[in-house]
C-alpha cells in the first residue's frame, strides 16, 4: 500500500488559513465589514483631499494653472502620499493591493462633489475651468507593482515615479485641448489663458500665479521632462511621508496605552 | 444583518436596541446610531450650504455692513452656542450614565451588549469620520473658491464661519466623546487603569493643533497676504490634521482585537457547559 503524499507547509498553512476565513462567529459578521469600507471613505477621502489643496490646490484648481513647469512636480508629490499610507495599512492588514486605488477613487468622489457644489453652483465658475485631476489610473498601476512585487521600498523607487508620471499623463490628455492656442487681444495665448483671464479672480492676482516662473523655461520643449523627472523623484519622497502615515500614525498606536499623563 | 431577524423575546434588557427586538449588529439595532449622526450631520451640513448659497453674495461681502451682522455673525454665535450646548449635554449624559455602568458592572459586560456597545463606537467613529470629510474637503474647497474670487475684510468669512466654528469644533467634540463612551461601556480598550490610548491621543492632538493652526491662519493672513494662496507655507500645518487622523484606523484596530477577544471568550464558555455535564456524569458515576 502507497505512503499518503505528505502535506507541505505551504498546504497546511493554505488549510489553517481557510479554516480561519469560513470560521462562523457568533456577533462578527459583514456588517462590521461594510461599516468599515464605507465610512473609511470619508476620512481617506479628507486626508487626500486636504493634502491635496494645501500642497498642489492652486495648480489643480484652474485649468490656467495646470502649466508645464509646476504642475507635474507639486501634483506628484502631493497625491501619492494618502494613497501611500492607505497601501501600507490595506496590504499589512489584509494583503490587499488597493490601497492606492481605494484612496484615488475616494479622493475623486470628494473632489468631484467639492468642484461641482462649491465651485460650480456657488461661484458659477464653469467644469471645463475647474476640473479636478484623477489619480484613479495612476493609483491601479502603483498597486500592480505592490501586488507583484511585495515590497515597498521597490514599489517606491518604481511605483511612486510611475504614479508620477501617469497622473500627468492620464490628465494630460483633458488638459490638451485647453493648450491649443488663440489670437486673443493681439497675443498668443491658449484657451486656458483665455479662461483666466475671462473669469476674474480678485484675490489671486498675477504676482501670485506660480506657473512657468524662472529660467526652466529657457529649456524649450524640455521644460515638461525635466519637471516630470524631478516630479517622479519628488513622488518616491511622498511615498516614503505616506509610509510614516501608515506605520506610526495608524498601525503603530494600535493597543498602545500612555500609562502617566 | 436584516431585518428579518428580529428576535421577539430580547436576551438583555437594560435599555438597550435587544429591548426592541434587534440584535447588536443589525441595521436597527446597534448601527442605527450610524444612521442617525450622519442624517443629521448631512441636515446641518445642508442647512449651512443653502445659508450660504442665499446670502454669502448679498450680505457676506460687507462685514462692516448690517446685513452681515444679522446673517453671518449671528450664525457664527448661533454655531458656537449650539456646539457648546451639544457638548455639554452630550458629555454630561456620557459621564453620568457612563460611572452608573461602570460602577454596576465592575468591568464585566455581558458579551452580546458588548458587542452592541463597540457597533455604537463604530458609529460614532464613522460619524466623526463623515465630520471630518465635511471639515477637511467639502468646506476647503468653498473656502478655496470664495477667497480666491472675493476680497475678504473680516477673519469670519462666509467660508470661514461653518468650517473653522462649526465643523471644526464638532469633530473635536466627537472624537473626545468617542473616547469618553470607550473610557466608561468598553474597559476591555479603554479602561482608565490601562492608560490614555495613543490613538485617540493622536487625534485630539489634530484637533488641538487644528485650533493653533485656525489662529495662526488668521493671523497670517492679517499680516502678511490677504489674498488667497492655497499651498502657501502658513498653510501646510493644515495637512497635519488629515495626517493625524490616521488614528482612527488604530481606533478600528485596536477594537476589532478587543472582539476577537470577546468572540474567543463566547467560544471558550460555550466549551465550558459543554464539557460540565459530562464531567458531572462522570463524577456522580
Amino acid at each position: 500500500m502507497a505512503a499518503a503524499a505528505p502535506v507541505s507547509l505551504a498546504e497546511q498553512r493554505r488549510a489553517e488559513l481557510g479554516r480561519l476565513l469560513r470560521k462562523k462567529y457568533k456577533y462578527l459578521d459583514r456588517t462590521w465589514d461594510a461599516v468599515f469600507w464605507i465610512t473609511a471613505i470619508f476620512i481617506v477621502g479628507a486626508a487626500a483631499d486636504i493634502t491635496k489643496l494645501l500642497f498642489a490646490g492652486d495648480w489643480d484648481f484652474w485649468t490656467d494653472w495646470k502649466d508645464p513647469e509646476w504642475w507635474p512636480m507639486v501634483t506628484a508629490f502631493a497625491v501619492v502620499i494618502i494613497p501611500s499610507a492607505l497601501q501600507y495599512i490595506q496590504w499589512t492588514a489584509w494583503r490587499f493591493p488597493t490601497g492606492a486605488t481605494y484612496t484615488s477613487v475616494c479622493l475623486f468622489a470628494c473632489t468631484w462633489i467639492g468642484r461641482y457644489f462649491q465651485w460650480h453652483v456657488a461661484e458659477y465658475y464653469p467644469l471645463n475651468f475647474i476640473w479636478p485631476i484623477s489619480t484613479v489610473g495612476a493609483g491601479i498601476f502603483m498597486d500592480w507593482i505592490l501586488l507583484k512585487t511585495g515590497s515597498y521600498i521597490i514599489t517606491s523607487l518604481v511605483g511612486a515615479p510611475i504614479f508620477g508620471i501617469t497622473v500627468w499623463a492620464f490628465n494630460y490628455i483633458p488638459l490638451a485641448p485647453f493648450l491649443q492656442p488663440v489670437q486673443f487681444m493681439n497675443h498668443i495665448v491658449t484657451v486656458a489663458d483665455v479662461q483666466g483671464i475671462a473669469y476674474i479672480r480678485s484675490q489671486t492676482p498675477e504676482y501670485l500665479r506660480h506657473i512657468e516662473r524662472g529660467t526652466l523655461r529657457s529649456f524649450l520643449g524640455e521644460a515638461q521632462y525635466v519637471s516630470l523627472a524631478f516630479g517622479s523623484t519628488l513622488a518616491i519622497a511622498g511615498y516614503w511621508v505616506g509610509q510614516f502615515i501608515g506605520r506610526y500614525l495608524s498601525v503603530w498606536p494600535i493597543g498602545k496605552y500612555i500609562k502617566n499623563y | 444583518m436584516s431585518v428579518a431577524k428580529r428576535q421577539t423575546v430580547p436576551e438583555y434588557s437594560s435599555g438597550t436596541t435587544a429591548e426592541y427586538g434587534y440584535g447588536p449588529t443589525d441595521w436597527l439595532g446597534g448601527w442605527r446610531s450610524l444612521f442617525y449622526g450622519c442624517a443629521i450631520l448631512i441636515a446641518i451640513n445642508v442647512f449651512l450650504e443653502l445659508w450660504n448659497y442665499a446670502f454669502m453674495f448679498s450680505a457676506g461681502l460687507d462685514s462692516a455692513s448690517e446685513a452681515f451682522t444679522l446673517h453671518y455673525r449671528t450664525l457664527f454665535w448661533g454655531e458656537l452656542l449650539s456646539v457648546g450646548a451639544f457638548t455639554g449635554l452630550w458629555y454630561g449624559w456620557l459621564v453620568r450614565t457612563g460611572r452608573e455602568i461602570r460602577d454596576r458592572e465592575q468591568g464585566k459586560v455581558e458579551p452580546r451588549e458588548e458587542f452592541r456597545r463597540m457597533a455604537v463606537f463604530w458609529c460614532i467613529i464613522g460619524i466623526t469620520s463623515l465630520s471630518l470629510y465635511i471639515e477637511a474637503s467639502f468646506w476647503p474647497n468653498w473656502d478655496g473658491a470664495w477667497h480666491q474670487t472675493m476680497v475678504r475684510d473680516t477673519a469670519l468669512t462666509p467660508t470661514h464661519i461653518p468650517m473653522f466654528y462649526f465643523w471644526f469644533p464638532l469633530s473635536a467634540v466627537l472624537v473626545l466623546g468617542n473616547y469618553l463612551y470607550g473610557r466608561f461601556r468598553l474597559p476591555r480598550v479603554y479602561a482608565k487603569e490601562k492608560g490614555f490610548p495613543w490613538s485617540f491621543t493622536l487625534l485630539l492632538g489634530a484637533s488641538i493643533f487644528e485650533c493653533f493652526q485656525v489662529a495662526m491662519n488668521e493671523w497670517g493672513h492679517s499680516l502678511w497676504i490677504a489674498e488667497e494662496f492655497f499651498a502657501t507655507p502658513f498653510h501646510w500645518p493644515f495637512v497635519w490634521y488629515g495626517w493625524l487622523a490616521g488614528g482612527m484606523f488604530a481606533l478600528w484596530g485596536e477594537t476589532i482585537i478587543a472582539m476577537y477577544g470577546i468572540e474567543k471568550d463566547i467560544e471558550e464558555a460555550e466549551q465550558a457547559s459543554q464539557t460540565a455535564p459530562t464531567a458531572a456524569t462522570e463524577l456522580r458515576g
